[in-house]
């Protein structure tokens, strides 16, 4: 068995509310997400990322719209706290694993809002990769994939 | 750790050994690069912590954890990173300006 994988930590410091703050995240993604270079759009030729969709339900999915009218999944809203936490069940791929998960949670501090992500699961994709299922490649497809396509 | 998977014949290299353990010689033949040139791109993937080694007999052999789950998570770590940045920036930047309005 391999160690237990920590998952990945950030936090960062806003100078707004925690209502504007969490608003521009969920409903605003689209006018700050880097959509040129994490989004999915290269997936589809000549595609370019139209809007972002961030629903407030849970259950359903967070989709990336195209130019070409394909929309395409980061994964699924699983708890919407407005304005304190999200939870996601990130996929932002068509591979047959498991997602991993991502919260985020937005706290009062100060004048401003710290925001702290946390990026934790990945025990499931480890332990595909373990049992070795067939099918199961996504870190170095995905890492090389991008990579290749940045270069 | 990301300047390691920058380049394009190390990449290539990470590709070969991703699905067993390898040589250099072997890895040496399938790139176009000197096989002390791959001595030095597997030194580097090394460092990186992508790829390691082991001896077997007169033999050196390398290899990659197959799950590409250490080179996923390095790579999220600046994914994430990028995307708060922006965030951020566009967080203070809209507060900004209803400041000056």
């Amino acid at each position: 068995m391999t160690d237990p994988i920590e998952p990945i930590s950030k936090s960062v410091f806003v100078r707004c509310d925690v209502e504007r703050a969490f608003d521009l995240y969920t409903q605003g993604t689209d006018t700050w997400w880097p959509l040129e270079t994490h989004t999915r759009h290269e997936e589809v030729e000549g595609a370019k990322v139209e809007r972002v969709e961030f629903p407030t339900e849970p259950g359903m999915p967070i989709l990336e719209h195209l130019s070409t009218g394909d929309a395409l999944t980061w994964g699924e809203l699983l708890v919407h706290d407005r304005p304190n936490r999200i939870v996601l069940a990130w996929k932002p791929n068509s591979n047959p694993n498991p997602p991993t998960e991502v919260e985020i949670t937005f706290t009062p501090e100060g004048e401003g809002t710290r925001v702290d992500l946390e990026h934790r699961g990945w025990e499931r994709l480890g332990a595909l990769a373990e049992e070795g299922r067939a099918g199961y490649d996504e870190g170095w497809d995905f890492v090389l994939g991008r990579f290749a396509n940045a270069a | 750790m990301l300047d390691a998977l920058g380049d394009p014949t190390r990449r290539r290299i990470l590709e070969l050994v991703r699905d067993g353990a390898r040589p250099v010689g072997e890895i040496a033949r399938h790139v176009p690069v000197s096989r002390p040139a791959v001595s030095q791109h597997l030194r580097v993937l090394k460092e990186a912590g992508l790829v390691h080694d082991r001896q077997e007999g007169t033999r050196r052999l390398y290899a990659v954890d197959a799950s590409g789950l250490t080179a996923l998570r390095a790579y999220l770590e600046t994914f994430w990173d990028t995307a708060l940045a922006a965030f951020k920036e566009a967080a203070e930047a809209e507060e900004t300006r209803e400041e000056t309005t």
